[in-house]
């Protein structure tokens, strides 16, 4: 009788290439899983070595029967230790803390990763892993993926009691002695050495016992050419693995959680996950939202604050409610607090330093003696971080924290980094750079942040110059929004057409280019732009129809005509996901050719576009609308001025003109019904830069105006944008794009409406966009018309931002766009600076029928990831043109003093911050910079008022008009220049 | 954790280290439950299947209204096919027990039952009688149904059932998913789950090396011009199968020969088809 069990002993011995991988994982909701996986091990995987030919003989074929090319140089770059050339063989410690070394130009080629320290990196960070793939793609780099855990020779099994790393270790040296003897078996001349790279001091020294070639990381940096430059790029963490006997006496920080233990907390509710935020007027007091509780949950101080930094993903503890607290009315700078810190000696300090701790106690003796019972927040402590949230960051270097030695010598010291963003803390950098490094704008990144440590450790990446060059600001300002601003690569440019700007719209309808297209080349198309716009999205024409009714038309450029889904430059315009538009510069997210020329709708030449034609009566009603790709010919481009003067002007009787006047009429009443709706006008103080046209220095910053033709162009793209958004959902209820902006939450204007009750006795209604429309027209003061755009600037702050999503990942009433209070929207209008609208032209020409749906489109995971990338760049955007603004703005004031009005918008009880419409911008002033010595001072929080005495006597309260003296000054702490304001009187 | 499917084109190697038109490794046994009619267990990869035979057997009316499938061979004038699948509870990742109407169960019986009905040859039976298939899921990594259809067509040789030739299966996917719109997808032979679960998949049922197509079953979006370099590859495992099945038929009978089971002299009249 046979039985199952002897059949499989029976055929154990053919196994010998044929290998199972056992593991055990762990799931999120604590299950443990054994997860068996076969491994078939072959030995036809080539090394990939030019001056291998056995292995090119072997080398494997895809489908198509193409062989993938041979990767690493024949005659690779040698070094002192390696004068025959040598491969690289990096373990996954050297690639955690170097990667950015190895996506340095000037050294590191010819690299083999394994498949091993592949999987591991995968599992230690998933960032990395995808810029490692990014590296193994390049072709000029010669990075090489040897998939070493399927070739016969190197597989190794983990042996009883050996650990995953050990384990791991084992096998990269395995691969690096089976690569060497491979290699000598090519009798080559010169031959190359393959060189293990670790910074392991176990691995090395087992390595040299086994004779494998071996090098530290450090010290092959340090055999380069140009190692001393690279040297700082290595991170700071890995130093520490050597000599690591800290006592637990000198942990300064309490201990994370594990994992598990967070996430059992969170599950039963004794623990709350959530982003962490970080106040912009305090660096020791942060926020987190969420779902339990209404009102955001306070963290306060470096002890309960643990290492977190602003935009990690962290979990709280809730802390019991006699340590509740109302949020901080008192600035507190990171700079002023911690300035003399010495960054090399971090021994026997404590935690919380005493100044630090006198700032908070100030806060607690107040909350204690007010009566504060119903506004004291919840607070928490940060009991672990669930994921880190780091990128690089833009900073300089603190110069107090540089010794003098270090100015001349090249002696390694620690410094302190202060980042632009005054969320993030100082950061610790080693660097033998240090007197070069003072006075420019650096990029480093933070490498970790340990228990022992009070600040985090990174380190350097690269210099962007000089401060406060237009260059290297600029350049800042992209790296610290993570605006995408590098040169298109060839294979972008290879989409485009081949004609380059002599491409133009086919002379012969027959060309398959017309297909299905309308000619609306007769009808009187006209576009509205800023001055100077080259990038043209938009065009509109309006002419009456015999039956009394109107049609109006909203020409969109056909950018879906020239990006075709999935291509390279599709791929890339995904990722850019919008143009940048900063003061003096313009980041595109599609080539120049395409967005300013064969895309834009220029005036007097033939263009694709996608057009949306509306039947609208004269109240301006819809009676019906049709979209269609077309080809248009505009007859003039307008700036929004030059329109309103052809409007204006009652001798211009020709047709063009005409149509401008109808839309206009029909405009102003599209306005009415969405006001009527409860549409919200919002505020921003928004000004514009001017710049003197040759040098482009600004010499001026005024007010944007806002004409009648601004306005009317805005209605026809939202009814454009409305309309479009109703047909893609109707086509595809699944896969739609849209936008929607969230209402807010009701205790989001708590704060703004208890101010306006105390100070103006006005209400501040909210429970829907209607009445929050009401009652901000309510909020006005006959005396200063200022006040209601203040207010406005203010209840914008309070909302919600709005966002892309997919329709069906969102209910129908979920759709509503608060802030237009429309019950569905997309953006479908400018698809040249917009990837969002881009999507939305192909779900349209999908829609009516023009062409099949792309599968791109259609796969709702794919769109889900796309708008989040849409809705990351896109507020991006928008900060990084705000910042670029204010850099502008900073410098046209250069030299300058004004007095100019402003208001108070905001009271603590050391300082208040002002906001100058003029000039947009708002400041701090602090109580010490009233008079000198620092005046005593009372604060009354309920009615926000603020009374000093002593050296000077003022009385400061919320809304307040002021007077201040604006003056230009670098500030220390963020390396900026910007407004400096003094006070110079209280008016009222 | 492993790497996932997008790593093949950095070698050309699948997430178990395999190229892309190479079979699992399988193994093949015959009549491992004597006291069946026929049985077989065969193994693809870490998909292990048990199948039992029993049968033909007069109709029984009372036990057809079990949750097993069926379908009538010779356009009703032969016996019918049954076919009921239980997939164990220790066969996947996470254990657990599966109830008799799982619809997917339901849909994969059907699938066995129509195209073994169309290869048995069911007239020698008279229609009041039936085929019992029984197929044990004892471990389940991808490639469920072509696994399950070549377990029973091993067994119905096991049992002596006439058939025109083996009926094989095989899945085959693409290499990049739906949404990539990649026209450089390699199709990839013979799935596991994780494969499965990452990429788009169909299952093909051939008849012997024939070309002749049985069934086919894609539940995944593909584009449409990857689906003939998908068969066509599914079409080419089909025959490998074959192959497998075949050599495990032929070396049964050689141990039964050798055992004295049989008389070499019948063994070369009725078996010497070479």
């Amino acid at each position: 009788m046979t039985s199952l069990k002897r059949s499989l002993e029976s055929d154990s011995d053919s196994t010998n290439n044929f290998s199972s991988k056992v593991y055990v994982r762990s799931t999120k909701s604590g299950k443990v899983q054994k997860i068996v996986r076969e491994v078939y091990l072959r030995q036809d995987i080539p090394c990939s070595s030019k001056l291998c030919s056995r292995c090119r003989n072997t080398a494997p074929a895809n489908a198509a029967g193409v062989v993938n090319p041979f990767v690493l140089s024949d005659k690779p770059a040698g070094t002192k230790e390696y004068p025959h050339g040598h491969y690289l063989v990096p373990d996954t410690n050297a690639l955690l803390n170097a990667m950015d070394l190895f996506e340095q130009s000037t050294a590191f080629y010819d690299v083999i990763i394994l498949q091993t320290v592949l999987e591991e990196l995968r599992n230690r960070s998933l960032p990395l892993y995808n810029r490692l793939i990014g590296l193994t793609k390049s072709e000029d780099k010669r990075f090489y993926v040897f998939f070493n855990e399927f070739r016969l020779e190197t597989y190794v099994t983990r042996e009883e009691g050996e650990s995953i790393n050990d384990r791991n270790d084992r096998a990269v040296r395995r691969a690096v002695q089976w690569y060497n003897s491979h290699l000598a078996q090519t009798k080559s001349k010169k031959l190359p050495t393959v060189v293990m790279l670790t910074d392991d001091r176990g691995n090395i020294e087992k390595a040299q016992a086994e004779k494998t070639p071996a090098t530290r990381l450090r010290d092959y940096v340090s055999g380069l050419e140009n190692g001393e430059r690279l040297l700082d790029m290595i991170a700071e963490s890995q130093e520490k693995g050597i000599s690591r006997d800290k006592k637990a006496a000198d942990f300064l920080y309490p201990e994370h959680f594990s994992l598990s233990k967070m996430m059992t907390g969170v599950k039963n509710g004794m623990l709350h996950q959530g982003i962490f935020n970080v106040s912009p007027y305090n660096y020791l007091e942060g926020s987190i939202k969420v779902p339990a509780f209404p009102k955001a949950l306070l963290v306060l101080g470096r002890d309960n604050i643990n290492r977190a930094v602003d935009g990690d993903v962290v979990v709280v503890e809730v802390l019991p409610k006699d340590q509740w607290k109302e949020p901080s009315t008192k600035i507190i700078e990171e700079e002023a607090v911690t300035k003399n810190e010495n960054a090399d000696g971090d021994e026997g300090e404590d935690l919380v330093t005493e100044k630090e701790r006198r700032a908070l106690q100030e806060e607690v003796k107040k909350t204690h003696s007010t009566s504060t019972e119903g506004r004291a927040q919840p607070t928490a402590k940060v009991v672990g971080v669930i994921k880190r949230n780091w990128r690089q960051y833009v900073g300089h270097v603190d110069q107090s924290s540089v010794s003098q030695s270090a100015k001349q010598g090249r002696k390694q010291e620690s410094v302190f980094l202060v980042p632009m963003d005054k969320k993030i803390p100082k950061i610790r950098i080693r660097t033998r750079q240090a007197g070069e490094l003072l006075g420019k704008r650096i990029l480093v990144t933070i490498d970790s942040w340990d228990r022992d440590s009070r600040h985090p450790i990174g380190h350097f990446i690269r210099s962007l110059g000089e401060l406060e060059t237009k260059a290297a600001e600029t350049e800042a300002l992209l790296l610290e929004y993570d605006v995408q601003y590098r040169p298109f690569p060839k294979t972008v440019l290879d989409c485009l057409p081949k004609e380059g700007h002599d491409w133009k719209v086919p002379a012969s309808t027959d060309d398959p280019g017309w297909r299905g297209r309308e000619d609306l080349r007769p009808l009187l198309i006209c576009s509205i732009d800023p001055v100077g716009c080259q990038d043209i999205d938009d065009a509109l024409h309006a002419r009456p129809l015999p039956n009394g009714n109107f049609e109006v038309g909203v020409h969109i450029a056909d950018v879906s005509h020239f990006v075709k889904p999935s291509n390279a430059m599709d791929h890339e315009a995904s990722i850019r996901g919008t143009t940048v538009y900063l003061v003096d510069k313009r980041i595109d997210m599609l080539p120049m050719l395409l967005g300013t020329d064969l895309c834009s709708l220029k005036p007097y030449v033939e263009r694709y576009a996608f057009s949306t034609l509306w039947e609208v009566n004269a109240n301006a009603d819809i009676v019906n609308v049709r979209f269609t790709k077309s080809v248009i010919k505009s007859r003039e481009a307008f700036s929004y001025e030059q329109a309103q003067l052809r409007i204006d002007d009652a001798s211009q009787q020709d047709e063009l003109t005409q149509g401008m006047r109808t839309l206009l009429m029909l405009s102003k009443k599209l306005k009415q019904k969405r006001m009527d709706a409860g549409a919200l006008s919002l505020s921003s103080p928004e000004v514009k830069v001017q710049m003197e046209s040759e040098t482009s220095d600004p010499i001026d910053v005024k007010t944007k105006e806002l004409l009648d033709t601004n306005s009317l162009v805005e209605e026809f793209m939202l009814l454009a944008n409305i309309s479009v958004a109703d047909k893609i959902y109707q086509s595809f209820p699944q896969t739609a794009i849209l936008r929607r902006h969230g209402a807010p939450p009701k205790t989001n204007f708590d704060e703004l409406s208890n101010q306006l009750k105390i100070k103006r006795g006005l209400e501040l209604r909210c429970d829907s966009s209607r009445a929050l429309a009401d009652s901000l027209d309510a909020c006005t003061d006959p005396k200063e018309p200022f006040f209601n755009t203040l207010i406005r600037i203010m209840a914008t702050r309070c909302m919600m931002s709005a966002e892309y999503f997919c329709a069906g990942t969102q209910a129908y009433p979920e759709f509503r766009h608060y802030g237009l209070a429309s019950e569905i929207y997309t953006h479908f209008t400018s698809p040249i600076r917009r990837y969002a609208d881009l999507v939305a032209h192909r779900q349209l020409a999908a829609a009516i029928d023009y062409e099949p749906m792309h599968p791109a489109v259609r796969s709702r995971g794919k769109l889900e990831a796309v708008c989040k990338n849409i809705n990351v760049r896109h507020r991006n955007a928008q900060l990084a043109g705000r910042a670029s603004i204010a850099y502008y703005v900073g410098q046209a004031l250069k030299g300058r003093v004004a007095d100019e009005e402003g208001f108070v918008m905001k009271i603590f009880s050391n300082g208040f911050v002002v906001l100058v419409p003029r000039f947009g911008i708002e400041s701090v002033i602090r109580l010490r910079d009233l008079a000198e010595p620092e005046p005593e001072s009372t604060f009354d929080a309920e009615n926000y008022v603020l009374k000093t005495s002593g050296s000077r006597e003022l009385s400061v309260e919320l809304f307040q008009k002021v007077v201040v003296r604006i003056s230009d000054a670098k500030d220390e702490a963020t390396g900026k220049r910007g407004a400096k304001m003094e006070l110079v009187k209280v008016i009222g | 954790m492993p790497l996932d499917t997008s790593t093949y084109n950095l070698a050309l190697l699948r997430v178990d280290g395999r190229r892309w038109n190479e079979l699992r490794q399988q193994k093949g046994q015959l009549g491992v439950q004597p006291s069946a009619d026929g049985s077989a267990y065969l193994e693809m990869g870490n998909t292990k299947i048990q199948c039992i035979i029993s049968g033909p057997n007069e109709r029984d009316l009372s036990k057809s209204t079990s949750s097993a499938s069926t379908a009538p061979t010779s356009n009703g004038a032969g016996a019918t096919v049954a076919v009921s699948i239980m997939i164990a509870p220790f066969a996947t990742v996470d254990r657990k027990r599966r109830g008799r109407n799982d619809k997917r169960l339901q849909e994969m019986q059907t699938t066995i039952a129509s195209g073994l009905a169309a290869t048995v040859q069911g007239q020698s039976y008279g229609p009041r009688s039936t085929i019992h298939i029984s197929l044990n899921v004892l471990s389940q990594d991808g490639s469920l149904l072509a696994c399950l259809i070549n377990a029973a067509s091993l067994a119905l040789v096991d049992a002596g059932v006439p058939m025109t030739d083996y009926l094989v299966a095989c899945t085959a996917g693409s290499t990049s998913s739906y949404a990539a719109a990649d026209e450089e997808a390699d199709p990839l032979l013979d799935l596991n789950t994780q494969e499965e679960q990452e990429l788009p998949f169909l299952t093909l049922a051939t008849l012997g090396a024939t070309d002749k197509v049985v069934a086919m079953v894609c539940e995944s979006r593909v584009q449409l011009t990857r689906l003939e370099g998908m068969m066509a590859t599914a079409a080419d495992g089909c025959k490998g199968v074959r192959d497998f099945l075949d050599g495990v038929v032929r070396d049964k009978g050689e141990l039964m020969v050798q055992e004295g089971a049989i008389g070499r002299g019948e063994v070369v009249s009725s078996m010497d088809l070479d």
